[in-house]
């Protein structure tokens, strides 16, 4: 059995149990509607206004996580008593669903473009760092040794042997963290904006523009697959002498 | 010095950090460095949350949210294992499935809940299964990569030694990706968390997450804080006994980094 | 088979599998016999198939043609036990579980599969270390268990494949004195994997040569050094002579393979 056959069987059952009203058309379009629904609203130039709004969410919270996470990563990396000293400050915060945070972002900065930026941004950030610091920690001591007795010395060793080595875990957190952050994006937009690709499912929930939802649904799963996809292939050809890029 | 002192000491360092910014922030917030409004003093919080738990209203909260939380993991566990298990040791059923979860994977869960909700008319059970989704999808990956990556030889040995078909499942396969296992329900639980309180964001009266989104919509912002403190001290307590119930099952592993997962 | 046969008997062995450019053939019609309490030595070049013979004979590879037989002197005995190069332990288990493995497996009831595998891993001398996992042992100990685990199973013929190789050389040594000594006390058939010519020598009754791939059985040596062997058996005349035959045959096969390679390099 093919790879493709599997979500193909479903959608043909979805198709025929929502023509024969198995299922509720009303609250199961058909595929094929929910595909003419999605091609009519683009080409009417629908959704591109939130689209884009929310890819500019993103862009902005990924950007603040990525400026935020890698230097300060790297240097709880290198230097232990960096990392002693906040590894118990980031230990509690990182089992808290950030998402809770939204409300007080509202509250500190406005209902407004800052606030969904900014939980979208800690979400991230806390994944980033993370990564980025474990990966700096674990560093090869022999990689760094061998470095220094080849003549490399302070910034020269940081670029030349340093950061390569950190760089396998540094791509992997940002890739995580801009997933993390587009997921948050959509869900802040879901539960709070009044704009955006997520605030539209929830718009159209509302109002039982069935049709409309599930073509915005359907947009979002394609733009998560296309990042997804995207960053691992720029990973795994950024690095090509890396073995394991692994599923995420 | 004598070394036991010096550990003691040690050990409380952690929370030097934390500590200190405590006290920076009711300073600040008592002399008015910080507007009480956004920032209330940590001992009013304190306070709120110690009445909030004595009458009973927190727990309520908590105990609703818990439940749904408990509700979500398990149904996204269970399959999670054992669909993650099948895809580790057959090509096909991977082949078969993955077009199809990695599908839905990115998709944030809170956004299957209208689905969901259109499906099953029960509102505690849509979001139970709402919950549940992208944490079975993390299950499932993390078994199946755990599967993967055992050690080939070690399985070839237990074989030659002996041991085949139900003996092989349950005394070597299933002990060999526990490690796997636990790091994926650890990351499922985790998620789990973030979806149930998004979701009584969006459409519950009742649960940590309403509590948290109702406060802040009367502009009740002591009380915002406490449900958020809540949430906060409920993740890591959560996390703190999955890696207990690890250390206690597990003896022979540590945790997989999740630097490169 | 015949009484007063062989324990083990390999005929016209031979062992091929679909490569990148058609059929690879690892191992043609090999053919070895193997008596009863002998300790024989497989050498050979990199890649000329010795564990997979191993691996044949444990039933852990199939074959293409031929022939293995081990004769079954006691019903109910495995045929075969292997200690592999990287001990291959459970990491989930005890080490006295670990050795208990193989039995437990065969059904062996519990306080009698426990006392054997006690006494075993008395004779490799971990007894203190029964309930401590692989993972706090280090490299030698860990394949001492590997063969306390093989011989806790009882088996007709005991493989074992470069069991020393992962180990530093002092290690090395001392374990090889042990397996000497084990031998000697159980009288247990042994076919024996090494990369070494003079581990080949100091343990083994004969030393079987293969050629570079596809194996074939170059040349048997039988080894006239004494019993009970110590190490000190390194320093005679006789062990280095036999050092120096081995090696010309050997070296032969490990340029032929070297070779072999430079032709036909990893993609």
């Amino acid at each position: 059995m093919s790879g493709a056959a599997l979500p193909v069987l479903l959608l043909a059952a979805w198709e025929i149990a929502a023509r024969t009203a198995v299922v509720s058309p009303r609250y199961f379009p058909p595929p094929t509607v929910i595909a003419a629904t999605l091609s009519r609203l683009l080409t009417a130039g629908e959704f591109w206004g939130d689209a884009l709004t929310t890819l500019s969410r993103l862009a902005g919270a990924f950007l603040v996580a990525a400026l935020a996470g890698v230097p300060l990563g790297l240097a709880m990396g290198l230097w232990r008593p960096l990392r002693r000293a906040l590894e118990p400050a980031v230990a509690m915060l990182y089992p808290l669903p950030k998402i809770a945070l939204l409300p007080l972002f509202l509250i500190l900065l406005g209902v407004g473009e800052g606030a969904f930026v900014f939980t979208a941004a800690v979400t991230a950030f806390f994944q980033i760092l993370t990564s980025t610091a474990g990966g700096t920690a674990t560093i090869d001591p022999r990689l760094v040794e061998a470095g220094r007795n080849y003549g490399a010395r302070g910034v020269t060793l940081f670029r030349k042997v340093i950061l390569p080595a950190a760089l396998p875990a540094v791509l992997t957190g940002l890739r995580l963290g801009l997933g993390l952050a587009l997921i948050t994006v959509i869900a802040v937009e879901f539960v709070a904006a009044k704009s955006g690709l997520g605030h539209l499912v929830f718009r159209y929930w509302q109002m039982l523009l069935t049709g409309e939802m599930y073509a915005a649904f359907l947009l979002i799963g394609l733009m998560g697959l296309g990042a997804t996809r995207g960053l691992r292939a720029v990973q795994r050809r950024a690095l090509g002498w890396q073995e394991e890029i692994g599923w995420r | 010095m004598s070394r036991p002192v010096r550990r003691w000491r040690l050990d409380l360092v952690p929370l030097i950090l934390p500590a200190l910014v405590l006290v920076a922030w009711e300073i600040a917030s008592a002399t008015g460095l910080l507007r009480a409004v956004f920032f209330p003093r940590p001992s009013t919080i304190a306070r709120l949350l110690l009445a909030q738990v004595a009458d009973g209203t927190l727990l309520a909260h908590l105990g609703l949210t818990v439940a749904r939380l408990t509700a979500a993991f398990v149904l996204a566990a269970v399959p999670g294992v054992a669909v993650g298990l099948a895809m580790g040791m057959s090509r096909r059923t991977r082949e078969g499935l993955d077009p199809l979860f990695a599908l839905l994977y990115p998709i944030p869960s809170v956004l299957f809940l209208p689905l969901v909700s259109f499906a099953l008319r029960q509102e505690e059970v849509a979001v139970a299964v709402t919950a549940a989704f992208t944490s079975f999808f993390l299950v499932v990956y993390t078994t199946m990569t755990g599967v993967q990556q055992l050690d080939r030889t070690v399985l070839e040995a237990a074989r030659h030694f002996g041991a085949h078909g139900r003996r092989f499942f349950l005394t070597v396969l299933l002990p060999a990706t526990l490690p796997a296992i636990f790091t994926g329900l650890r990351l499922g639980l985790g998620y789990t968390l973030i979806v149930v309180v998004a979701v009584e964001m969006v459409s519950a009266q009742r649960g940590l997450g309403a509590l948290l989104w109702l406060s802040w919509q009367i502009l009740k912002v002591e009380e915002m804080y406490v449900a958020l403190v809540t949430v906060a001290v409920l993740g890591t307590v959560l996390t703190g006994a999955v890696e207990w119930l690890r250390r206690r099952l597990i003896p022979w592993a540590q945790d997989i980094a999740e630097v490169g997962a | 088979m015949a009484p007063g046969a062989s324990q083990v008997s390999i005929r016209d062995l031979t062992v091929a599998y679909p490569g990148r450019d058609g059929r690879l053939i690892a191992l043609e019609r090999i053919s070895l016999q193997v008596e009863p309490g002998e300790f024989v030595c497989l050498v050979g070049p990199s890649g000329c198939g010795k564990s997979t013979l191993l691996r044949v004979v444990a039933g852990l590879a199939s074959r293409e043609s031929g022939d293995v037989e081990i004769r079954v002197n006691r019903p109910g005995r495995p045929p075969t036990a292997m200690v592999f190069q990287e001990h291959a332990l459970l990491p989930w288990r005890t080490v006295l579980d670990n050795v208990m493995f193989g039995p437990e497996n065969r059904g062996v009831p519990r306080p009698e599969r426990e006392a054997n595998a006690r006494r075993m891993l008395d004779l490799v001398g971990l007894r203190a270390f029964a309930r401590a996992y692989p993972h706090q042992l280090s490299g030698g100990m860990k394949q001492r268990v590997g063969i306390a685990r093989a011989l806790a199973n009882d088996p007709e013929v005991l493989l074992m494949d470069e069991p020393l190789a992962a180990l530093d050389a002092q290690t090395r040594v001392i374990l090889q004195e042990e397996i000497l000594r084990l031998w000697a006390e159980l009288g247990v058939t042994v076919i024996y994997v090494t990369h070494s010519l003079e581990e080949a020598l100091l343990l083994g009754d004969r030393v079987v040569l293969l050629t570079a791939r596809p194996g074939r059985v170059k040349r048997v040596f039988p080894v006239p050094l004494g019993r009970p062997r110590g190490l000190e058996a390194r320093a005679s005349p006789e062990f280095g002579a036999l050092v120096d035959r081995i090696w010309a045959e050997l070296r032969e096969e490990v340029l032929k393979s070297a070779e072999a390679e430079r032709r036909d390099p990893p993609s």
